[in-house]
């Protein structure tokens, strides 16, 4: 596989950056991935690295170097990584489980298959063009649909924040496949989420992305959104990758996975802050050992009755 | 959480003898321990007494291998090399506490409390009385009855149902961790290992299997591990059962299997039914096993000529059991 790929994530005016993005690849198979917690819930940023760390590490054990079922595997992960943020609401006694977006995409054999819930995006470039684009799970996008908005007011509309599928929260994601879709040289893949979207458009994200130079282009297009969005600008992040024909001249900064051994991995996972996750954290300091007896005793309690 | 057994290993070594336990009379926050039950590996059982003179049993975090307790002292010395590991260890001990707490199920072993004391932390359990099916199998060697093995393992069945509805797998079924109470009921004890969930994407912990009784996925591609391999487990139990001892461990039948199957070692002591029953769990492929404990209840169930099973040995299903469709 040859392509060049570029991934920044920034917090934009908020207290936290509760976006996850990560890449990972190994000689054959190329997995993108990112979510972005809900700010409204508590632990949205746990939530979101959950998910990202276990579609990458569910990639890692299963990608040698290729992925059996593509499909199946992004079918499983997702519904994987939405337990396990369940699982971690239990653990933690939360009264609502948190909740993220992701969208995510398995490269190999020179065909793409991605999967979302929520409304993080993919959009495939091509040719100048949106070749194809994932639908958000929002409810301005149903009303869009049903013709009872128009694109313009759709982009001021109060609600337009408001998903109805996400992993994580109290009911199971809508999880949406695309269809195997072959690559062609010179195609753009591209994830964001709504902080970047949001303020640039279809029209913005397409212009932006035409740079033959995926490095620059991202944390150009991330400045643009920052200073359109102004002081509320939201968490934006955006991964770009574009696709070269293995017979391609190898152009400067791509990557050619050619070389990689069979069970190699080369993981680029971006973490911020304290992005303590529960998988993570290894040593255990004496608060902690306070809190997991807490915890315990409240589940006996809730349990016993 | 990922329980890796390489990360418990001490950086210095300590002398493989078995620590001290608490001494009879000792106070305990507000248990009295009686006695010492057992020492594992990894910790140490006591009967105490709480303040209504209620009985328990409670499990000290004691790692042999990291920390050394000698007579007369309270606290383990941990040396600080060991000190990391220490630590790990014990969140892989709050690990059983944490499934334990959630399972509430007559045939699983209650946990009522838990706490820090000592520099080390402790579980406090509903005590039973009884003994191991482990001691019963060799106490009766070569002539456990068929009615005891159906009437113990279709209830012992349910308590495991409850665990995989939990999404939890056991990974450490053997006979001496099915505690017989008295009455005959039977208890599943020791969660050590059941720090696997079900859908856990992480990578896999190492649990403490018990060589013969753990399956192949346990030992080999743990991927593949599922109900099905605490299934195997349940196989191999039963055929302790029959036969006084473990079957041959699984990575050595992959490799030449020397296993006889009961039907043909066994026919005439027992039934067939119940003798391909076990010949089933215990295959090597997973596949080809029971693939849920309510599917080998049902094979367990079935009535041979003239032997009626009491209907309340089976839970209801309806409740508890959960598909695992689409978790693999
Ligand atoms: N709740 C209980 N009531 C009565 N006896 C118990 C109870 N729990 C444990 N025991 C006794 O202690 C023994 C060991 O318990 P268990 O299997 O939980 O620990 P272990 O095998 O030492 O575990 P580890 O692998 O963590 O060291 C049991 O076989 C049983 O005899
Ligand atoms: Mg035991």
């Amino acid at each position: 596989m040859k392509f060049t790929i570029y991934q920044e994530s920034r917090i934009g005016r908020r207290k936290s950056n509760q976006d996850r993005i990560a890449y990972c690849y190994s000689r054959d198979a190329l997995l993108l991935v990112l979510a972005d917690g809900m700010g409204g819930h508590l632990h949205g940023e746990v939530a979101a690295q959950i998910a990202v760390q276990f579609v990458t590490q569910a990639f890692q054990r299963e990608a040698r170097p290729l992925l059996h079922d593509p499909a199946m595997f992004l079918s499983r992960a997702l519904t994987n990584a939405h337990n396990a943020i369940l699982d971690y609401a239990f653990d933690k006694d939360l009264r609502e489980a948190p909740r993220t977006t992701v969208v995510t995409c398995v490269i190999q054999d020179g065909h793409a298959h991605w999967a979302h819930a929520g409304d993080s995006r993919l959009y495939l470039l091509r040719g100048g063009r949106i070749a194809a684009q994932t639908r958000d799970h929002s409810r301005v996008q149903l009303m869009l649909d049903q013709g009872l908005l128009d694109a313009e007011s759709a982009a001021h509309h109060p609600g337009r924040n408001r998903i109805y599928s996400c992993l994580g929260g109290s009911h199971p994601p809508q999880v949406e496949f695309s269809a195997r879709i072959v690559l062609r040289d010179n195609d753009t893949l591209a994830l964001c989420s709504d902080g970047l979207w949001g303020p640039l458009g279809d029209e913005g994200v397409l212009r932006g992305l035409s740079d033959p130079f995926v490095q620059e282009a991202v944390p150009r297009m991330l400045d643009h959104a920052e200073q359109r969005a102004g002081a509320t600008c939201d968490n934006l992040s955006l991964i770009a990758l574009r696709w070269h024909d293995d017979s391609a001249p190898q152009p400067g900064d791509s990557v050619s996975t050619q070389t990689m051994a069979m069970n190699d991995f080369t993981t680029q996972l971006e973490t911020f802050e304290q992005s303590r996750s529960p998988a993570t954290a290894l040593d255990l300091t004496d608060d902690e050992i306070e809190r997991a007896i807490a915890e315990i005793n409240s589940a006996i309690q809730k349990f016993s009755k | 959480m990922q329980c890796d057994e390489a990360r418990i290993l001490p950086r210095t070594p300590m002398p493989s003898q078995a620590n001290a336990p608490l001494p009879t009379g000792f106070q305990l926050d507000q248990y009295r321990i009686d006695r010492q039950l057992s020492l594992g590996g990894f910790s140490i059982v006591y009967l105490a007494y709480d303040e209504d003179d209620t009985p328990v049993a409670i499990k000290e975090y004691l790692p042999n291998s990291l920390a050394i307790r000698q007579e007369g002292q309270l606290e383990p010395q941990v040396p600080d090399d060991n000190l990391p590991a220490f630590r790990y260890g014990m969140k892989c001990f709050f690990e059983e506490g944490r499934s334990l707490a959630r399972l509430m199920h007559p045939n699983v072993v209650r946990v009522m409390n838990f706490f820090r004391a000592n520099g080390t932390v402790y579980m406090v359990m509903q005590f039973e009385r009884g003994r191991t099916l482990h001691d019963y199998i060799h106490r009766h060697k070569g002539e456990v009855s068929e009615r005891f093995i159906r009437g113990v393992f279709t209830r012992m069945l349910n308590g495991l149902r409850e665990v995989h509805a939990h999404k939890l797998l056991h990974l450490d079924i053997k006979p001496s961790n099915i505690y017989l109470r008295n009455d005959g009921t039977p208890v599943l004890l020791d969660f050590g290992a059941a720090r696997q969930t079900l859908m856990s994407d992480q990578p896999m912990l190492k649990p403490m299997y018990t060589p013969g009784f753990a399956s192949p996925e346990q030992l080999g591609n743990r991927e593949a591990l599922g109900p099905w391999s605490d299934i195997y487990s349940v196989g191999a139990s039963l055929y302790a059962c029959i036969e006084g001892t473990a079957p041959p461990r699984s990575d050595e039948r992959q490799q030449k299997d020397t296993l006889q199957p009961t039907t043909r070692t066994h026919t005439g002591r027992y039934s067939a039914q119940l003798l391909e029953t076990i010949d089933w769990c215990l295959q090597l492929d997973p596949l080809k096993r029971p693939q849920s404990v309510y599917s080998l209840q049902k094979a367990l169930m079935r009535r041979e000529a003239g032997e009626a099973m009491p209907a309340g040995w089976f839970a209801d299903i309806g409740t508890k059991l959960r598909s695992f469709i689409g978790r693999t």
